[in-house]
């Protein structure tokens, strides 16, 4: 009959191990759980010259700001949505290219291809947005000269909020599924050749090979994949919509979200309440959502679950 | 045997795996333990024969003889924008001086410009070592005085830097107060931050066009160059349609007394007279030139997007003017643009021509404050004294070294070399605060601004705006509230963006007030009531 350890014989039967496990746990300790201390901040009147514990408790005035507006239910909509195609389009996408590219068998072709796809994902949003306004741009930008030398009519590309959404899609997509392209294909050139080769035996044709042995071989690489994207989607992308929009007012109806929303609101004001109060907000709204998600994987496939 | 090596390498590892963990907590850290260990020294008598060869003036070389300066200290000293390449030169320098002088050490910081109101927002409140800091009336000094973020001054002032005390007059010591404190000290050097009509010059005479002196004439131009230049743009906007074309606007136009938030309406000839501008009739009227602008092309349809500066635009000849830039700017922009295109020329017209006076900078609009969580305000002090009055690290941190970064030609600065090659330009560590009237240097090309300066002398009326410590505890959210719904409906009606002018502002004021708009501005014209008549002002 085996013997049950209790925690402290571990750590004595273990104590090597766990020496070298106290880094690790020191370093998140430090920079992970103690600063969540900070937290409270969200629920005190800030004040410069009170420790934070001796501030007012004002309960949950510093989120007021995020419902003031009556747009906290179409920000959340919006962030959530946005996230969902990235996550979505970006991962289907990036498995496509990575299956068709690993079929590839020149090998320089394999090589470029992949540089030429992973480049833009090094190209900084600010300079994206620069390219973009010289393209959308109605006076001087590179689709209405196209459209004026046609004889068309010139179109105003920012004055129309539905578009964007398909944009923003767009270059996001453009920018960054080069990059989990590259994490797929590393995954398949992890599948053992055997499987093709014991398949092309049994005639199986090169769609059947991907739809039979690379795509249920990857189906936990997207699953991690997934979990992690879901932990952020509360605050991904900041950058993509703030450059991409800036200050154009018309836009916002389909593309403001919840963090461009907290950034302008808390530009004018210097007050670490509320800037706390919408960090906690989009925590605590990310926690919920992969806790969830995860549970539901654990549920169909305990393997494939994150924890 | 083997084993025990194993495990005692494991152990060794993973205790240098830690130690370079916490390596990164103790770097802040090491200046002021190991400065405490050195032995004190430099009597302040000793440092000053020893410093006798400076030519700096005689109340200034003098140690306070009111602070202890037994304990060696380290002060963290913070500017905003981008350090010079030379800084760390200039520190070495005057870290050696300060040595001798106050027994301190000092290292320069800078939050450079991105993101820098993120940046001086977490300087202060999270407690961080700071012990001078740049203030201005555009990076909230007020606001962040009121709500106790700098010590007061007043006590200290005296016994740790009372030359500086004395050379700055009492009247600027009373303009930077706030609820009766000093929190910041001001500069005494007296420009015009006000604005001016820019205009591309040559093409005006070029098309026999007329000078923009208000808003008529400068429509007039603006018509003119579109008619004849149909490629070029006429008027620079840029994305913050709200300072740029707006408060410039009323500036001119309506007499605004400042830059007042929220669409409050004070004239400077009545500033107590205060009423809503947002939701007015004289608000629509100019809502309603605004878009007769942009339906005319006098400015792009995508202003809101833009995303190079006005003066860039002018410079590189993408558009003909701006509606409001002050003289120093103008000037710089004028020198940027002649060194590019020397046929080129740009003129200007302050806008006091206009509305009939200007007002010198308020002492606010540059200072340096001890932040609350300081632990050496006595030293900072007393180093910022020098840094003002002590004509060697004066002229050192706003020139660099002569010889190498500048020459002194025929009275005037002269760079040596040019700004991509000289390691500390002219005023390189943004030092507006520290500037000294009695030191300075100007380049030739700044007399055209004080031919300006002169010119607005002659009508000079004091800042009663700057002077005002707007308190928003108890309205804070509903002023994010409100920023937002600005940005989404007032921009595009500024832009000239929105086809249905009337249906915009009652679809902006509906979301204002909803809000929390009219809660706004009640508390808003109580204080600012409550200001004027504290500081006597009719």
């Amino acid at each position: 009959m085996p013997k049950k350890y209790g925690f402290v014989q571990e750590l004595i039967k273990n104590r090597t191990l766990f020496l070298m496990l106290l880094p690790v746990l020191a370093y998140f300790l430090v920079n992970n759980y103690v600063p969540m201390v900070g937290i409270y901040y969200a629920f005190v009147r800030f004040d410069f010259n009170t420790p934070l514990f001796r501030m007012d408790f004002i309960g949950l005035k510093n989120f007021e700001f995020l419902w003031r507006s009556g747009k906290l239910t179409e920000l959340t909509y919006n962030t959530i949505g946005y996230n969902l195609i990235f996550i979505g389009l970006g991962n289907a996408l990036s498995v496509t290219v990575a299956i068709l590219v690993s079929e590839v068998k020149s090998k320089w072709f394999k090589k470029i291809t992949q540089s030429v796809l992973f480049l833009p994902y090094f190209v900084s949003f600010v300079i994206l947005s620069v390219i973009v306004f010289n393209i959308f741009n109605f006076e001087h930008g590179v689709l209405n000269t196209v459209l004026k030398a046609l004889g068309a009519d010139p179109v105003d590309v920012y004055s129309k909020p539905k578009v964007w959404i398909l944009l923003i899609v767009v270059f996001y997509l453009w920018k960054s599924f080069g990059y989990s392209m590259v994490i797929y294909l590393a995954a398949i050139t992890g599948i053992g050749e055997d499987y093709y080769e014991a398949a092309k035996i049994d005639g199986a044709n090169t769609f059947q090979r991907a739809w039979h042995i690379t795509l249920p071989m990857l189906k936990n690489t997207f699953v991690i994949l997934l979990l992690f994207s879901l932990g952020t989607i509360m605050k991904g992308q900041f950058d993509l919509f703030y450059q991409m929009v800036g200050n154009n007012g018309l836009l916002y109806s389909t593309t403001d979200i919840l963090d461009t929303y907290v950034y302008r609101s808390l530009k004018v004001t210097f007050d670490m309440g509320m800037a706390t109060a919408a960090g906690v907000y989009q925590s605590l709204f990310g926690f919920t959502l992969i806790m969830v998600v995860n549970g539901i994987i654990r549920k169909i496939n305990k393997e494939y679950a994150l924890f | 045997m083997l084993k025990n090596v194993n495990k005692s390498a494991g152990v060794a590892l993973s205790m240098a795996l830690m130690a370079s963990v916490f390596a990164g907590c103790s770097g802040s850290n090491n200046g002021e333990a190991g400065a405490s260990s050195e032995p004190a020294k430099a009597s302040p008598s000793a440092s000053q024969s020893s410093s006798a060869a400076a030519s700096s003036s005689a109340a200034a070389s003098a140690v306070p003889a009111g602070i202890d300066t037994s304990k060696k200290v380290h002060l963290q000293f913070y500017m905003l924008g981008n350090a010079p390449k030379d800084l760390p030169k200039v520190e070495a320098e005057i870290n050696k001086m300060a040595q001798e002088d106050l027994n301190a050490t000092v290292t320069f910081n800078f939050t450079t410009w991105t993101d820098w109101d993120q940046k001086y927002k977490l300087l202060l409140s999270t407690g961080q070592d700071v012990d001078l800091i740049f203030t201005a009336d555009w990076t909230q000094y007020q606001q962040y005085a009121k709500k106790g973020a700098f010590q007061p001054l007043d006590d200290l002032l005296p016994t740790a830097a009372p030359a500086l005390n004395d050379f700055v007059p009492k009247d600027m010591w009373n303009a930077v107060k706030i609820n009766g404190k000093i929190y910041t000290v001001p500069a005494t050097y007296q420009e015009y931050v006000t604005n001016g009509f820019v205009w591309r010059e040559d093409l005006r005479k070029k098309y026999n066009l007329p000078t923009p002196v208000d808003i008529p004439t400068f429509e007039a131009y603006m018509d003119g160059i579109k008619k004849n230049e149909p490629t070029l743009q006429p008027l620079a906007i840029g994305s913050d349609v709200r300072g740029s074309l707006n408060d410039t606007y009323l500036d001119v136009f309506r007499k605004k007394v400042g830059a007042l938030p929220y669409g409050m309406f004070a004239s400077y000839d009545k500033p107590a007279e205060m009423t809503s501008y947002w939701g007015s009739p004289e608000q629509l009227e100019d809502l309603k030139r605004f878009k007769s602008w942009a339906d005319k092309g006098y400015f792009s349809k995508n202003e809101l997007n833009e995303k190079a500066t006005n003066q860039e635009k002018l410079v590189n000849g993408t558009a003909a003017a701006m509606l409001g830039d002050n003289p120093t700017r103008f000037n710089q922009t004028n020198g940027n643009m002649k060194s590019l295109h020397p046929d080129w020329e740009l003129g200007y017209t302050p806008f006091a021509v206009a509305t009939g006076y200007a007002t010198p900078v308020h002492p606010i609009h540059n200072g340096f404050a001890i932040p609350a969580s300081s632990k050496n305000a006595e030293r900072a002090l007393a180093f910022y004294e020098k840094m003002v009055l002590d004509k060697r690290y004066n002229l050192l941190t706003q020139y660099g070294f002569e010889g190498t970064n500048y020459t002194v030609d025929g009275g005037y600065y002269k760079m040596v070399g040019d700004a991509n090659t000289n390691g500390f330009p002219r005023e390189g560590m943004q030092g507006w605060a520290w500037r000294n009237p009695e030191f300075m240097l100007f380049e030739p090309s700044y007399d055209g601004v004080k031919a300006i300066f002169d010119q607005l002398d002659k009508v000079q009326k004091p800042d009663i705006y700057t002077g005002f410590a707007e308190d928003y505890t108890e309205y804070q959210a509903e002023r994010s509230a409100l920023e937002q719904v600005e940005k989404q409906y007032l921009f595009p009606l500024l832009a000239g963006q929105v086809k249905d002018v009337e249906g915009g502002v009652k679809t902006f004021m509906d979301k204002a007030k909803k809000a929390g708009l009219d809660k706004i501005q009640e508390s808003y014209k109580k204080q600012w009531l409550a200001y004027l008549s504290e500081s006597g002002i009719q």
